[in-house]
């Protein structure tokens, strides 16, 4: 059970690359935070930090109020669940998820009593006196947390646990870290590059950008309200699509469409908008058919569509068209952060829309589409910052 | 059907052919062995009759051997010899394969490439000058005398058979252990070491073998008793008369040096188990 401050930890590497910079921000007694961003971005360096594996370079790292900068691994008492799982080979599971408690010199029944709880509550009781090459990803997985719950440590650490895992092994993986997490209330910092797996399962989370944070908060206001461009692009699936804008007056002009903005959202955007370039974000869900809009008194615009690909997934419909209109230099960089297949060409701008299941649309005929003007953002090009947002300190990181 | 790989199931013509190799090669590595033990167990008499059993087997030649106190010495001076230059060259090059694989220091190409040029550098360029810079350092017929060379010779050989094992190692293991409350002594005494014994065992065979078969130095380098080793006092046996070659005595020699190897190879043949590491990562 323990708090855990991050004060503007920085981490510079032997070869002068700054891999975190100045990450400041507090995880709260038994909460399960998630650290996630694209590969590279220094997520694994920061864990390292915080588990004492790395060095920090500048800032202070507090547990309960006490400096463990300089606190040797062994002694923080923290449990770490590793990408590679890094199981013992040469022991059983038993010796492997006992080892912790070895090395403390446990009593022996006390020892065995807790390794019979940890597997009981992992299913592994069956595999105790195996090997670990002969256990399956997902039981080696489990040998790995219960290596840690045995512990009872102030924290859990845990660095992709499920990335090594097949889909449907990680989805049930998921549910049942979740469970653990909740029942035993430690506090765990989760690092992720998925950001699926970053709105399950966190309480709140950090998203990172080479080496800097963007924004803390929870999954919602991540995707509701999101500090800039890169955190608007990253969180969502599918992404939410970005477009090269204008403002004039209280009018944003689109692409395919010009779109009066309510008075509040021009309210909080004020005069910052005028004379940069402009770039909006629509969530596919803020648009539908036009014929199925449910709620007639929303405010929306209406525009025509040249659908060219339809995704019928069951419970929901994906439709895809292309707009006119330059990507920004801002757009494109995202792209290669966000590690998406790219935008195009420069020229053009791709549009995913979630349609009601219900919808007439077909592939390669125009279909008229309703658009949510209350759910527009507006970021700055250049900076990125999302004009919009309506949380009052544009701040890129939140403190606690 | 065609068969294209290994896995592929033989034909008849394939198994034959395959059957016919493997005893070749087994009769050729194992006739000399067979002779060389038939021709120990042989009373002098027969030594020259040819055949390979000639029946009445008899251990005289070993009896010889062993009332000869030039012969005990010489084992005893093996076996220490051997035994003391295996631990030292193994520690020695645990510590430098550790540093290879786990630190990054300047010249570290240097070493492993300085290691390999010793390893091809020819024994027998250096046999003249050390003869007299033993003598003068009065190492000459001594164990160190010959410790220092067999460590030397077989350091770089032991370094890289090391590196290697080391590399495979997940080092993460060692980032777990310490984690998990283990000082970086315990997590090397109860993780790393267990992983790296079969790459240790390994090297300490090449090692032990090289020092165990060397003639050269030994030769060279000793002059009585106090550091002679096996290969050499076996050049140094003598028949009944000047003119009688001892070929039953050298036989028998041969036999009983060869023991310990095999005894060595079999014991620790079962800890090389490779793919020990595996099932620590996914993969
Ligand atoms: N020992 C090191 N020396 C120098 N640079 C390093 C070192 N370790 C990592 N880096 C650099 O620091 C950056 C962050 O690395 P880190 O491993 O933290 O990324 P990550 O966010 O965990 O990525 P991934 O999702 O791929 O695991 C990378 O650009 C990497 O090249
Ligand atoms: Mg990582």
């Amino acid at each position: 059970m323990s708090e855990i401050v991050l004060d503007k930890l920085t981490k510079r590497y032997g070869d002068g690359y700054e891999a975190v910079k100045g990450a400041d921000f507090t995880v709260a007694d038994g909460e399960f935070f998630i650290l996630v961003g694209p590969s590279g971005c220094g997520k694994s360096t920061l864990l390292n930090m915080i588990v004492g594996l790395e060095d920090i370079t500048s800032g202070e790292l507090r547990v309960d109020d006490e400096v463990i900068n300089d606190v040797d691994p062994k002694d923080r008492n923290m449990a770490m669940v590793f990408q590679s799982y890094a199981i013992y080979p040469h022991m059983t599971v038993r010796d492997n998820i006992a080892f912790p408690l070895k090395i403390k010199k446990v009593p022996k029944e006390e020892i065995a009593k807790r390794v019979d709880e940890a597997a009981e509550l992992l299913e592994l009781t069956e595999h105790l006196d195996r090997k670990p090459v002969h256990l399956s990803g997902g039981q080696r997985q489990r040998v790995a947390m219960g290596r840690a719950i045995v512990r009872e440590p102030a924290a859990f650490l845990m660095d992709e646990p499920l990335s090594n895992l097949d889909a449907k092994l990680r989805v049930q993986m998921r549910t049942v870290l979740a469970r653990l997490q909740q029942r035993l209330g430690t506090t765990t910092v989760y690092v992720t590059h998925d950001q699926t797996e970053a709105m399950t399962l966190g309480d709140r989370v950090a998203v990172m950008r080479r080496g800097e944070v963007q924004q803390v908060g929870t999954p919602k206001e991540l995707y509701n309200d999101p500090a800039n461009l890169f955190v608007a692009g990253f969180i969502g699936s599918p992404a939410m699509n970005l477009l090269p804008a204008e403002l004039d007056g209280g009018t944003v002009k689109l692409p395919m469409v010009d779109v009066e903005l309510p008075a509040d959202i021009r309210e909080r955007i004020g005069d910052r908008a005028s004379g940069r370039h402009l770039i909006a974000g629509i969530r596919p869900e803020h648009f539908e058919d036009a014929a199925l809009v449910g709620d007639p008194d929303a405010p929306g615009v209406t525009f025509k569509a040249p659908i060219d690909v339809i995704e019928w997934m069951g419970a929901e419909l994906y439709v895809h068209f292309t707009v006119e209109g330059s990507a920004h230099e801002e757009l494109r960089e995202l792209a290669e952060d966000l590690e998406t297949v790219g935008l195009g060409p420069t020229d053009e701008a791709q549009i995913v829309a979630r349609l009601d299941i219900h919808s007439e649309a077909k592939e390669g005929q125009d279909t008229e589409l309703w658009l949510d003007t209350r759910k527009v953002l507006l970021f700055d090009a250049d900076s990125g910052e999302n004009l919009t947002r309506e949380a009052a300190a544009p701040a890129t990181a939140d403190g606690s | 059907m065609a068969t294209t790989g290994s896995t592929a199931k033989r034909t008849p013509v394939d198994s034959f052919v395959w059957a016919l190799g493997t005893i070749v090669v087994v009769v050729y590595a194992l006739v000399p062995i067979v002779w060389l033990v038939s021709l120990s167990l042989k009373p002098a008499d027969k030594l020259n009759d040819g055949k390979f059993f000639s029946g009445s087997p008899t251990m005289e030649n070993y009896r010889t051997i062993f009332k000869d106190p030039q012969f005990k010495h010489a084992l005893v001076n093996s076996i220490g010899i051997a035994l003391i230059a295996t631990v030292l060259a193994v520690v020695l090059a645990m510590f430098a394969a550790y540093a290879i694989v786990r630190l990054e220091f300047p010249g570290k190409k240097l070493v492993l490439s300085g290691a390999l040029a010793i390893a091809m550098f020819p024994p027998v360029a250096i046999i003249g000058p050390l003869f007299n810079m033993w003598r003068a350092l009065h190492l000459f017929d001594t164990w160190a005398g010959l410790i220092i060379p067999y460590m030397t010779f077989t350091l770089p050989l032991a370094i890289w058979t090391l590196s290697a094992f080391f590399r495979e190692i997940p080092w993460d293991l060692d980032k777990a252990a310490r984690v998990d409350g283990a000082t970086p002594f315990q997590a090397f005494r109860q993780v790393i070491a267990p992983l790296a014994a079969p790459g240790v065992f390994t090297s300490a065979i090449l090692v032990f073998i090289f020092a165990w078969n060397d003639f050269l130095f030994a030769a060279s380098l000793t002059s009585t008793n106090r550091a002679r080793t096996v290969p050499a006092a076996i050049a140094f046996f003598t028949g009944s008369s000047q003119f009688d070659f001892p070929a039953g005595s050298i036989a028998a020699a041969s036999v009983v040096v060869t023991i310990p190897i095999i005894v060595m190879v079999l014991i620790f043949q079962r800890r090389i188990v490779a793919g020990l590491t595996s099932g620590a990562v996914k993969g």
